[in-house]
């Protein structure tokens, strides 16, 4: 079958270079952003029990309300229990994460220090010392400092949060409206495309998403099998958490794997095989990614070369930080598809002689009784 | 008092919308979804809806007017079939995107229903007994322009 996308260097230049302006512009509203994307997941989640309740008999406005109902209150109800927990947990916070960070020092000192011991020219070069000065500085100084920033700005945009079960709601009520809507201004002779590169955008958005869900699950479960094999506390919380960090592309994925580190040193301080066994668990989830789950999930939405793939997620995180690493692929999935489609156009001299004969019959039509 | 138990009398889109063949066999729930997912789009008398060739997306049902089905450009020496309100053509973009075998222009002012393949596949995913409704249907009105003799090039699908 023919693809009606245009491919190319200059349709991937001008992607890059809308999707970073995107993303520059994503960062002025991230608090509209977050709640957006979150609204976007639970869209399509819920979306075909809004269609198969459409077909039982409801109204369209009445299943998405519904449905929008039905997900706020099993919401509510699996975190009304946490909620005595998580406020326990944010008041022992502060000494929790020292407790580990200590852990990690430790951990890193022993490494050091066997290093040293090993290696003759490193204690030539005090490497020891250096190296926990330095984690020392990295420990007190900024580690601390952008956690408090983290913290404060998550607390400033935890009430935005509240916006994403709204845009879910009238996603589910009015998208299909509004989708039919932006089609009924396209002109007849790009009506066909329009359909494809609507069905493109969708297809991208619902794709990368539900893969992401799916790559998180699959994720937590290796991760947290591999965890319990190893013995650490707590394995499969910890493996959720590290599957939803590695959202966030490359960072993700080491920030993942020293949580579970930090974790394993604290609790085991006299076993340096776990935090190895952790690292070997974290290793080979890597490569499971790599190879299998990640073409078999996400890695089928973005039909882009990997080349401006791999651009583009150093541009955005570059441009927007860790949103911007977030969103970067999405987004130039979408805009690629928009892009390749307008490229076909414009590149379609019929099409646009179609446009423009169409144009010609509706000036005749209106002008016929307006003859000098 | 007691009106809630009168029928509810249907909505003039869905009478439409049952009167074509395409859509015979679904119920007004159904019909109701399949609305939904209908583009409706406006020609002008001389408009070209698709060019022989071109790649099909979507297919058509003539809500109102008629379409000339002809060869590439050739309206009046290439002319194929007219095709009137309640029918379809360019059914096959609903089964694969091949290219289209004619040209199709509007013959006088017409209001058309788009039904796009990739609506019609999610439906298949989400309303898979509605989609297979259509699709009997599609493959009776198919086999209909197969078997019709002496008139293979009059109604060959699009």
């Amino acid at each position: 079958m023919k693809n009606y996308l245009l491919g190319g260097p200059l349709v991937w230049l001008v992607t890059i270079a809308i999707t970073t302006l995107l993303l520059v512009a994503s960062t002025k509203a991230l608090w509209l952003v977050v709640p957006l994307l979150i609204a976007i997941l639970m869209y399509y989640v819920l979306v075909p029990v809004v269609r198969r309740l459409a077909l039982a008999g409801l109204g369209r406005e009445t299943a998405a309300a519904v449905v929008s109902g039905v997900a706020l209150l099993a919401v509510v109800a699996i975190l009304w229990p946490l909620l005595p927990w998580l406020a326990a947990q944010s008041v022992a916070g502060q000494e929790t994460l020292s407790r580990y960070l200590d852990g990690g020092r430790v951990l890193a000192d022993r490494t050091l220090a066997t290093l040293e011991a090993q290696f003759a020219f490193l204690a030539r070069l005090d490497f020891h010392a250096e190296m926990t000065r330095r984690l020392t500085e990295l420990g007190d100084t900024v580690m601390q400092q952008k956690v408090r920033e983290a913290l404060v700005a998550a607390a400033v945009s935890l009430p935005s949060l509240l916006l994403a079960p709204f845009f879910a709601f009238f996603l589910l009520r009015e998208g299909q409206v509004f989708t039919k809507l932006l089609t009924s201004g396209i002109p007849n002779a790009f009506f066909e495309r329009a359909v494809y590169m609507f069905d493109r955008v969708d297809a991208t958005a619902r794709n990368y998403f539900a893969g992401l869900l799916k790559l998180t699950a699959i994720d937590t479960v290796v991760l947290g099998g591999g965890l319990w094999i190893v013995g650490v506390p707590n394995p499969f919380a910890l493996g959720l958490a590290a599957a939803l960090m590695e959202w966030v592309p490359v960072v993700g994925s080491i920030a993942g794997c020293i949580l579970a580190v930090l974790v394993a040193a604290t609790d085991h301080p006299n076993d340096p095989w776990i935090v190895y066994a952790v690292l070997a668990v974290f290793a080979v989830n890597r490569m499971l990614d790599n190879f299998i789950f990640i073409p078999l999930t996400v890695g089928r939405s973005i039909r882009m070369h990997p080349l401006p793939t791999v651009l583009m997620v150093f541009i955005g995180g570059a441009v927007a930080g860790i949103p911007g690493l977030i969103l970067a692929l999405p987004l130039a999935g979408v805009v690629s598809a928009i892009v390749g489609t307008v490229a076909g156009i414009v590149q379609d001299p019929r099409l646009r002689a179609r446009h423009a004969y169409a144009k010609a019959l509706l000036h005749k039509r209106v002008n016929a009784d307006l003859q000098l | 008092m007691f009106g809630f138990l009168k029928p509810k009398s249907e909505h003039p889109r869905i009478v439409q919308l049952r009167e074509i063949g395409l859509f015979a066999l679904l119920s007004p729930r159904e019909l109701r979804v399949v609305d939904g997912l209908l583009h409706e789009r406006t020609y002008l008398a001389g408009e070209v809806i698709f060019d022989e060739g071109e790649e099909g997306q979507a297919l058509y049902v003539i809500l109102r007017g008629r379409v000339l089905i002809c060869r590439q450009g050739q309206p009046e020496a290439g002319h194929i079939a007219e095709i009137p309100a309640g029918a379809m053509f360019g059914e096959l973009a609903l089964l694969d995107g091949i290219p289209r075998t004619a040209q199709a222009r509007a013959l006088e002012d017409c209001v058309l229903a788009a039904l796009s393949r990739s609506d019609f596949n999610r439906l298949l995913d989400t309303h898979a007994a509605t989609a297979s409704r259509i699709a009997l249907q599609l493959a009776r009105d198919l086999g209909q322009k197969l078997v019709a003799p002496h008139t293979a090039a009059r109604t060959r699908p699009l």
